[in-house]
């Protein structure tokens, strides 16, 4: 038996629904920004997957993992930004009790 | 290296990936779930030395584990005093969001498996050297407007998290900004 490409499909679908468990119950907001950097991990996984197995002459998946590994580094920046402010203005991180926008 | 070897670094990896991220949803110490991250990262960067992604093995190390992981602790250890460890670490979705997330995996997991992929070790990849001349080449020559667009995001995210997190003081005073602007009467 070898190690095909839907083992590393299967892998990163377990990793994206941690990713979103983590992401929708955890009430820390950085716990809630771990969460999504765990669902972009296993899209990064999936591309590359791909891209062994599929199409390992192109280039596409791999100029995608880079433009994937810069959206998680500008929502990492901004998260926290926004956790500082969270924190500043409302003197909490839980993302339940800041619900301003709430209707 | 035989295919037993290889589905045994397969597994001893995604054992790696997975069981660290159950941690992080589990563990009610918030600067534990966040060091819990490290052996998930460590472990996809060893799915990507794998795949054959050499780049991305060193990048996966130097901007997850180097920058953003270490940003992640910052923010927890800055705001660690906030939340109670004994409060509990779960809003009230917990019960319905754990049976909707493994069957998302799960219905996922089915399809993929399912689906008639080509079988099998695709032929071999090209070196660590030409693979990285080659991404470098594609970067700056057909790909060069994606990745400039993604340099703009990035670019654009810096300077809005510094506006975000800057403090307020160019505005005025006002009644419910004095307690922020810091040492004003």
């Amino acid at each position: 038996m070898t190690v095909g490409l839907s083992h590393y499909l299967i892998l990163s679908a377990a990793l994206f629904g941690l990713g979103a468990l983590a992401a929708i119950t955890r009430r820390n907001a950085v716990a809630v920004l771990m969460g999504v950097e765990l669902m972009l991990n296993a899209a990064n996984l999936n591309f590359l997957a791909f891209w062994r197995y599929l199409t390992p002459q192109g280039m596409e998946a791999q100029v995608f993992v880079i433009i994937g590994f810069t959206v998680a580094a500008a929502e990492a920046a901004l998260g926290l930004a926004v956790v500082l402010s969270l924190y500043r203005d409302f003197g909490t991180l839980n993302v339940d009790e800041a619900s301003g926008l709430k209707g | 290296m035989s295919s037993l070897a290889i589905l045994g670094a397969f597994l001893s990896l995604a054992v790696l990936t997975l069981f660290p991220a159950v941690m992080v949803i589990s563990t009610r110490n918030i600067l534990h779930a966040g060091f819990w991250l490290l052996p998930t990262l460590i472990g996809v960067a060893g799915l990507y030395a794998m795949l054959d992604a050499h780049f991305f093995v060193v990048a996966q190390v130097l901007i997850y584990i180097g920058a953003i992981l270490v940003l992640i602790l910052f923010a927890l250890m800055l705001t660690r005093d906030v939340m109670n460890p004994r409060a509990p670490q779960h809003n009230g979705l917990l019960t319905a969001a754990v049976p909707i997330c493994a069957s998302l995996a799960a219905l996922s997991a089915v399809l993929l498996a399912r689906h008639p992929w080509p079988a099998g070790r695709p032929p071999e990849a090209a070196g660590a050297h030409d693979q990285t001349v080659a991404l470098g080449r594609a970067l700056i020559g057909t790909y060069a407007l994606p990745f400039e667009a993604a340099s703009v995001l990035l670019l654009a995210a810096l300077v809005g998290a510094i506006v975000l997190a800057k403090a307020p003081q160019t505005e005025p005073p006002s009644a419910e900004r004095t307690d922020c602007s810091g040492g004003e009467k």
